[in-house]
Protein backbone atom coordinates (compact mmCIF):
# COMPACT_ATOMS: atom_id res chain seq x y z
CA UNK A 1 0.00 0.00 0.00
CA UNK A 2 1.28 3.38 -1.11
CA UNK A 3 1.23 6.13 2.13
CA UNK A 4 0.91 10.02 1.86
CA UNK A 5 3.83 11.19 4.06
CA UNK A 6 1.62 14.21 4.91
CA UNK A 7 -1.06 12.36 6.89
CA UNK A 8 -0.16 10.68 9.88
CA UNK A 9 0.16 6.94 9.03
CA UNK A 10 -1.82 5.76 12.05
CA UNK A 11 -4.95 7.54 10.58
CA UNK A 12 -3.94 5.80 6.97
CA UNK A 13 -4.08 2.49 8.38
CA UNK A 14 -7.70 2.88 10.25
CA UNK A 15 -8.66 4.36 6.96
CA UNK A 16 -7.28 1.39 5.02
CA UNK A 17 -9.07 -1.02 7.46
CA UNK A 18 -12.07 0.72 7.40
CA UNK A 19 -12.26 0.24 3.54
CA UNK A 20 -11.92 -3.54 3.93
CA UNK A 21 -14.40 -4.33 6.47
CA UNK A 22 -17.01 -2.10 4.82
CA UNK A 23 -15.57 -3.61 0.72
CA UNK A 24 -15.95 -6.82 2.55
CA UNK A 25 -12.15 -8.17 2.38
CA UNK A 26 -12.67 -8.38 6.48
CA UNK A 27 -16.38 -8.91 7.38
CA UNK A 28 -18.49 -8.30 10.00
CA UNK A 29 -17.02 -10.86 12.83
CA UNK A 30 -13.79 -11.86 11.26
CA UNK A 31 -10.55 -11.69 12.73
CA UNK A 32 -8.17 -9.16 11.31
CA UNK A 33 -4.50 -10.61 10.80
CA UNK A 34 -2.31 -10.09 13.66
CA UNK A 35 0.20 -6.73 14.47
CA UNK A 36 2.85 -8.03 13.07
CA UNK A 37 1.22 -9.60 10.09
CA UNK A 38 -0.33 -6.23 9.35
CA UNK A 39 2.88 -4.37 9.88
CA UNK A 40 4.89 -6.51 7.17
CA UNK A 41 1.95 -6.71 4.67
CA UNK A 42 2.11 -2.91 5.12
CA UNK A 43 5.66 -1.81 5.75
CA UNK A 44 4.58 0.22 8.34
CA UNK A 45 5.84 0.01 12.41
CA UNK A 46 3.94 -2.15 14.47
CA UNK A 47 3.40 0.56 17.15
CA UNK A 48 1.60 2.32 14.54
CA UNK A 49 -0.19 -0.66 13.31
CA UNK A 50 -1.02 -1.04 17.36
CA UNK A 51 -2.06 3.09 17.67
CA UNK A 52 -4.20 2.51 14.60
CA UNK A 53 -5.96 -0.49 16.17
CA UNK A 54 -6.55 0.85 19.63
CA UNK A 55 -8.38 3.72 18.21
CA UNK A 56 -10.16 1.56 16.30
CA UNK A 57 -11.06 -0.52 19.36
CA UNK A 58 -11.98 2.40 20.90
CA UNK A 59 -14.52 3.14 18.42
CA UNK A 60 -16.08 -0.33 18.86
CA UNK A 61 -15.17 -1.05 15.06
CA UNK A 62 -12.83 -3.52 16.52
CA UNK A 63 -12.91 -6.16 19.12
CA UNK A 64 -10.23 -7.37 21.02
CA UNK A 65 -10.72 -10.92 22.44
CA UNK A 66 -8.21 -11.78 25.06
CA UNK A 67 -5.31 -14.22 23.85
CA UNK A 68 -7.53 -14.61 20.33
CA UNK A 69 -6.82 -10.97 18.21
CA UNK A 70 -8.89 -8.46 16.70
CA UNK A 71 -12.66 -8.76 15.16
CA UNK A 72 -14.54 -7.00 13.28
CA UNK A 73 -17.68 -5.95 15.06
CA UNK A 74 -20.98 -7.54 14.42
CA UNK A 75 -22.89 -4.54 15.14
CA UNK A 76 -24.70 -3.48 12.16
CA UNK A 77 -25.76 0.01 13.44
CA UNK A 78 -21.85 0.42 13.84
CA UNK A 79 -20.99 -1.13 10.27
CA UNK A 80 -23.65 1.16 8.76
CA UNK A 81 -21.92 3.83 10.05
CA UNK A 82 -18.92 3.23 9.47
CA UNK A 83 -19.69 3.04 5.61
CA UNK A 84 -21.73 6.30 5.76
CA UNK A 85 -18.31 7.69 7.43
CA UNK A 86 -16.55 6.49 4.02
CA UNK A 87 -19.30 7.73 1.86
CA UNK A 88 -18.98 10.84 3.37
CA UNK A 89 -15.47 11.02 2.96
CA UNK A 90 -15.22 10.36 -0.78
CA UNK A 91 -18.40 12.66 -1.29
CA UNK A 92 -16.89 15.70 0.47
CA UNK A 93 -13.53 14.95 -1.42
CA UNK A 94 -16.08 15.30 -5.09
CA UNK A 95 -18.09 18.62 -3.77
CA UNK A 96 -14.60 20.04 -3.22
CA UNK A 97 -13.15 18.63 -6.28
CA UNK A 98 -16.23 20.01 -8.12
CA UNK A 99 -16.38 23.62 -5.91
CA UNK A 100 -12.38 23.94 -7.43
CA UNK A 101 -13.84 23.52 -11.15
CA UNK A 102 -16.44 26.22 -10.56
CA UNK A 103 -19.43 24.24 -9.98
CA UNK A 104 -21.93 25.50 -7.66
CA UNK A 105 -23.67 23.41 -4.78
CA UNK A 106 -27.39 23.42 -6.31
CA UNK A 107 -25.85 22.15 -9.81
CA UNK A 108 -24.14 18.97 -8.64
CA UNK A 109 -27.29 16.99 -8.57
CA UNK A 110 -28.19 18.29 -12.00
CA UNK A 111 -24.85 17.37 -13.56
CA UNK A 112 -24.67 13.81 -12.00
CA UNK A 113 -27.81 13.39 -13.16
CA UNK A 114 -26.37 14.37 -16.13
CA UNK A 115 -23.44 12.98 -16.65
CA UNK A 116 -25.08 8.92 -15.40
CA UNK A 117 -27.58 9.38 -18.31
CA UNK A 118 -24.91 10.02 -20.84
CA UNK A 119 -22.98 6.98 -19.52
CA UNK A 120 -25.44 4.92 -18.60
CA UNK A 121 -23.70 1.81 -20.12
CA UNK A 122 -20.55 1.97 -17.70
CA UNK A 123 -20.12 -0.10 -14.93
CA UNK B 1 11.22 1.26 32.78
CA UNK B 2 15.21 1.84 31.70
CA UNK B 3 15.67 3.73 28.19
CA UNK B 4 17.34 1.82 25.48
CA UNK B 5 19.66 4.85 24.73
CA UNK B 6 20.06 7.64 27.34
CA UNK B 7 23.10 10.24 26.32
CA UNK B 8 23.71 13.13 28.81
CA UNK B 9 26.02 16.61 27.84
CA UNK B 10 28.36 14.39 25.59
CA UNK B 11 31.13 15.51 23.88
CA UNK B 12 33.68 14.14 21.49
CA UNK B 13 36.68 15.58 20.28
CA UNK B 14 39.14 14.04 17.60
CA UNK B 15 43.08 15.63 16.84
CA UNK B 16 41.76 18.94 18.96
CA UNK B 17 38.74 19.05 16.48
CA UNK B 18 35.35 19.02 17.95
CA UNK B 19 32.95 16.31 16.38
CA UNK B 20 30.27 16.35 18.57
CA UNK B 21 29.37 19.16 21.35
CA UNK B 22 26.64 18.74 24.07
CA UNK B 23 24.71 15.70 22.94
CA UNK B 24 21.51 14.87 24.73
CA UNK B 25 19.43 11.87 23.56
CA UNK B 26 16.79 9.39 25.11
CA UNK B 27 15.32 6.77 23.18
CA UNK B 28 12.52 4.66 24.80
CA UNK B 29 12.14 0.75 24.39
CA UNK B 30 10.55 -0.43 21.12
CA UNK B 31 11.50 2.47 18.51
CA UNK B 32 12.66 2.93 15.28
CA UNK B 33 14.46 6.16 14.92
CA UNK B 34 15.94 7.12 12.45
CA UNK B 35 19.31 9.71 12.62
CA UNK B 36 19.43 12.31 10.17
CA UNK B 37 21.88 14.82 8.89
CA UNK B 38 24.18 15.94 6.33
CA UNK B 39 26.71 14.25 5.42
CA UNK B 40 29.90 15.16 8.44
CA UNK B 41 27.31 16.18 10.48
CA UNK B 42 28.21 13.75 12.84
CA UNK B 43 25.79 10.94 12.34
CA UNK B 44 28.64 8.32 11.79
CA UNK B 45 30.86 9.65 15.08
CA UNK B 46 27.63 9.73 17.13
CA UNK B 47 26.91 5.87 16.02
CA UNK B 48 30.77 5.01 17.08
CA UNK B 49 30.66 6.44 20.29
CA UNK B 50 26.88 4.58 21.50
CA UNK B 51 28.82 1.87 20.22
CA UNK B 52 31.59 2.33 22.12
CA UNK B 53 34.02 2.57 19.47
CA UNK B 54 35.16 5.98 19.81
CA UNK B 55 36.30 5.93 23.19
CA UNK B 56 37.79 9.87 24.27
CA UNK B 57 34.31 11.59 24.64
CA UNK B 58 33.09 13.15 28.04
CA UNK B 59 29.88 13.07 29.87
CA UNK B 60 27.73 10.02 30.20
CA UNK B 61 26.08 7.10 27.55
CA UNK B 62 24.08 4.25 28.39
CA UNK B 63 22.46 2.14 26.80
CA UNK B 64 19.98 -0.32 28.76
CA UNK B 65 21.30 1.04 31.65
CA UNK B 66 24.94 0.35 30.97
CA UNK B 67 27.58 2.72 30.89
CA UNK B 68 30.72 1.01 31.10
CA UNK B 69 32.17 0.06 27.29
CA UNK B 70 32.07 -3.54 28.12
CA UNK B 71 28.92 -4.19 29.23
CA UNK B 72 27.49 -1.62 27.21
CA UNK B 73 28.81 -3.29 24.24
CA UNK B 74 27.06 -6.89 25.12
CA UNK B 75 23.56 -5.11 25.08
CA UNK B 76 23.86 -3.33 21.73
CA UNK B 77 24.51 -4.50 17.98
CA UNK B 78 26.66 -2.51 15.83
CA UNK B 79 26.32 -3.28 11.56
CA UNK B 80 29.51 -3.56 11.23
CA UNK B 81 31.08 -3.40 6.93
CA UNK B 82 32.93 -6.72 7.61
CA UNK B 83 35.85 -4.77 6.78
CA UNK B 84 37.60 -6.95 9.31
CA UNK B 85 37.01 -10.04 6.67
CA UNK B 86 39.41 -10.71 3.86
CA UNK B 87 37.96 -11.41 0.71
CA UNK B 88 38.05 -14.59 0.06
CA UNK B 89 36.55 -15.72 3.67
CA UNK B 90 33.43 -17.67 2.87
CA UNK B 91 30.36 -16.42 4.59
CA UNK B 92 30.28 -19.56 6.43
CA UNK B 93 33.65 -18.83 8.18
CA UNK B 94 32.05 -15.60 9.15
CA UNK B 95 29.18 -16.92 10.52
CA UNK B 96 31.03 -19.06 12.75
CA UNK B 97 33.14 -16.03 14.11
CA UNK B 98 29.73 -14.42 14.98
CA UNK B 99 28.89 -17.23 16.80
CA UNK B 100 31.30 -17.67 18.64
CA UNK B 101 32.30 -13.97 19.72
CA UNK B 102 28.50 -13.21 20.30
CA UNK B 103 27.07 -15.49 23.04
CA UNK B 104 23.55 -13.88 22.24
CA UNK B 105 23.95 -15.04 18.43
CA UNK B 106 20.80 -16.96 17.69
CA UNK B 107 21.63 -19.30 15.06
CA UNK B 108 17.95 -20.35 14.43
CA UNK B 109 17.24 -16.70 14.15
CA UNK B 110 20.12 -16.48 11.23
CA UNK B 111 18.65 -19.62 9.82
CA UNK B 112 15.69 -17.97 9.38
CA UNK B 113 17.37 -14.88 8.13
CA UNK B 114 19.36 -16.28 5.66
CA UNK B 115 16.48 -18.28 4.28
CA UNK B 116 14.01 -14.99 3.61
CA UNK B 117 17.08 -12.99 2.39
CA UNK B 118 18.50 -15.66 -0.15
CA UNK B 119 21.87 -16.29 1.71
CA UNK B 120 24.27 -18.67 -0.10
CA UNK B 121 26.79 -19.37 2.95
CA UNK B 122 29.24 -20.91 0.07
CA UNK B 123 29.97 -17.61 -1.61
CA UNK B 124 32.79 -16.08 -0.89
CA UNK B 125 32.80 -12.10 0.25
CA UNK B 126 34.66 -10.66 -2.16
CA UNK B 127 31.93 -11.93 -4.60
CA UNK B 128 28.76 -10.65 -2.93
CA UNK B 129 26.75 -7.45 -4.88
CA UNK B 130 26.23 -4.43 -2.45
CA UNK B 131 22.67 -5.35 -2.15
CA UNK B 132 23.59 -8.90 -1.07
CA UNK B 133 26.41 -7.61 1.23
CA UNK B 134 23.96 -5.01 3.49
CA UNK B 135 21.26 -7.97 3.44
CA UNK B 136 24.33 -10.31 4.87
CA UNK B 137 25.31 -7.21 7.28
CA UNK B 138 21.49 -6.84 8.50
CA UNK B 139 21.19 -10.68 8.81
CA UNK B 140 24.14 -11.11 11.30
CA UNK B 141 23.64 -7.97 12.94
CA UNK B 142 20.11 -8.88 13.85
CA UNK B 143 20.84 -12.12 14.73
CA UNK B 144 21.77 -10.78 17.70
CA UNK B 145 19.44 -10.07 20.73
CA UNK B 146 20.03 -7.03 22.09
CA UNK B 147 18.20 -3.96 23.61
CA UNK B 148 19.60 -1.53 21.02
CA UNK B 149 20.52 -1.56 17.47
CA UNK B 150 22.60 0.34 15.60
CA UNK B 151 22.21 0.60 11.92
CA UNK B 152 24.50 3.05 9.69
CA UNK B 153 23.09 3.72 6.54
CA UNK B 154 22.33 0.36 5.95
CA UNK B 155 20.55 1.32 2.32
CA UNK B 156 23.65 3.13 0.96
CA UNK B 157 23.86 2.05 -2.66
CA UNK B 158 21.47 -0.66 -2.71
CA UNK B 159 18.66 -1.52 -4.71
CA UNK B 160 14.85 -1.10 -4.17
CA UNK B 161 14.26 -4.49 -4.54
CA UNK B 162 16.82 -5.63 -1.56
CA UNK B 163 16.34 -2.76 0.52
CA UNK B 164 12.41 -3.63 0.68
CA UNK B 165 13.07 -6.71 2.03
CA UNK B 166 16.05 -5.33 4.60
CA UNK B 167 12.62 -2.98 5.77
CA UNK B 168 10.62 -6.29 5.77
CA UNK B 169 13.28 -7.94 7.66
CA UNK B 170 13.48 -5.03 10.58
CA UNK B 171 9.75 -5.48 10.86
CA UNK B 172 9.80 -9.16 11.58
CA UNK B 173 12.32 -10.08 13.68
CA UNK B 174 12.86 -6.87 15.83
CA UNK B 175 11.38 -7.62 19.20
CA UNK B 176 9.16 -5.58 20.70
CA UNK B 177 11.23 -3.97 23.27
CA UNK B 178 14.40 -3.58 20.60
CA UNK B 179 14.98 0.06 19.58
CA UNK B 180 16.45 0.61 16.29
CA UNK B 181 18.56 3.90 15.60
CA UNK B 182 19.01 3.68 12.08
CA UNK B 183 21.17 6.51 10.36
CA UNK B 184 20.73 8.05 6.93
CA UNK B 185 21.12 11.45 5.02
CA UNK B 186 17.59 11.31 3.19
CA UNK B 187 14.62 9.62 4.46
CA UNK B 188 11.89 9.11 1.79
CA UNK B 189 12.50 5.46 1.44
CA UNK B 190 12.11 4.43 5.25
CA UNK B 191 9.85 7.30 6.44
CA UNK B 192 6.73 4.97 6.60
CA UNK B 193 8.48 2.70 9.13
CA UNK B 194 9.72 5.34 11.65
CA UNK B 195 8.71 5.90 15.08
CA UNK B 196 10.84 9.11 15.43
CA UNK B 197 13.14 11.35 13.87
CA UNK B 198 16.16 12.90 15.12
CA UNK B 199 18.13 15.51 13.51
CA UNK B 200 21.91 16.09 13.13
CA UNK B 201 23.63 19.16 12.81
CA UNK B 202 26.68 21.13 13.23
CA UNK B 203 28.20 18.50 15.40
CA UNK B 204 24.86 18.52 17.80
CA UNK B 205 21.32 17.36 17.63
CA UNK B 206 19.06 20.06 16.75
CA UNK B 207 15.88 18.05 17.41
CA UNK B 208 14.12 14.74 18.02
CA UNK B 209 10.06 14.24 16.70
CA UNK B 210 8.06 11.78 16.72
CA UNK B 211 7.18 11.14 12.95
CA UNK B 212 3.26 11.59 13.09
CA UNK B 213 3.59 14.78 14.48
CA UNK B 214 5.35 16.03 11.87
CA UNK B 215 2.37 14.30 10.09
CA UNK B 216 0.06 15.99 12.41
CA UNK B 217 0.86 19.35 11.08
CA UNK B 218 0.20 18.40 7.21
CA UNK B 219 4.28 18.33 6.38
CA UNK B 220 5.98 15.12 5.49
CA UNK B 221 9.12 14.15 7.29
CA UNK B 222 11.64 14.37 4.37
CA UNK B 223 10.25 18.44 3.62
CA UNK B 224 10.76 18.84 7.38
CA UNK B 225 13.90 17.69 7.71
CA UNK B 226 15.01 19.79 4.32
CA UNK B 227 13.44 22.89 5.96
CA UNK B 228 15.83 22.22 8.79
CA UNK B 229 18.77 22.21 6.84
CA UNK B 230 17.35 24.91 4.35
CA UNK B 231 18.71 28.19 5.80
CA UNK B 232 22.00 27.02 4.79
CA UNK B 233 21.14 27.38 1.21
Amino acid sequence: MEFKDNIPIYLQIEQYLYRQIVQGQLPAGTKIPSVRRLAVDLTVNVNTVQRALQQMNANGILITKRGEGNFVTEDEVLLAKTKQHLLDMELQRFTEQMRQLGVKRNHLVEILTHYLEEHIDDR
Amino acid sequence: MTASLSIKHMNYHKNRQAILTDVNLTLATGKIVALLGANGAGKTSLMRVIAGLAKNYRGEVAVAGKTELAQRKKVLAFNENLQGFSKSEKLANILSFYVAVYPDFDEERFNQLQEFMDLDLNQRLGQLSRGIKAKLVIALTFSRQVPLYLLDEPFSGIDVMSRKKIINSILLWKGEEATILLSDHFVDEIAQVLDEVVIIKERTILCHVPADQIRERGETVSTYYEAQYEEDM
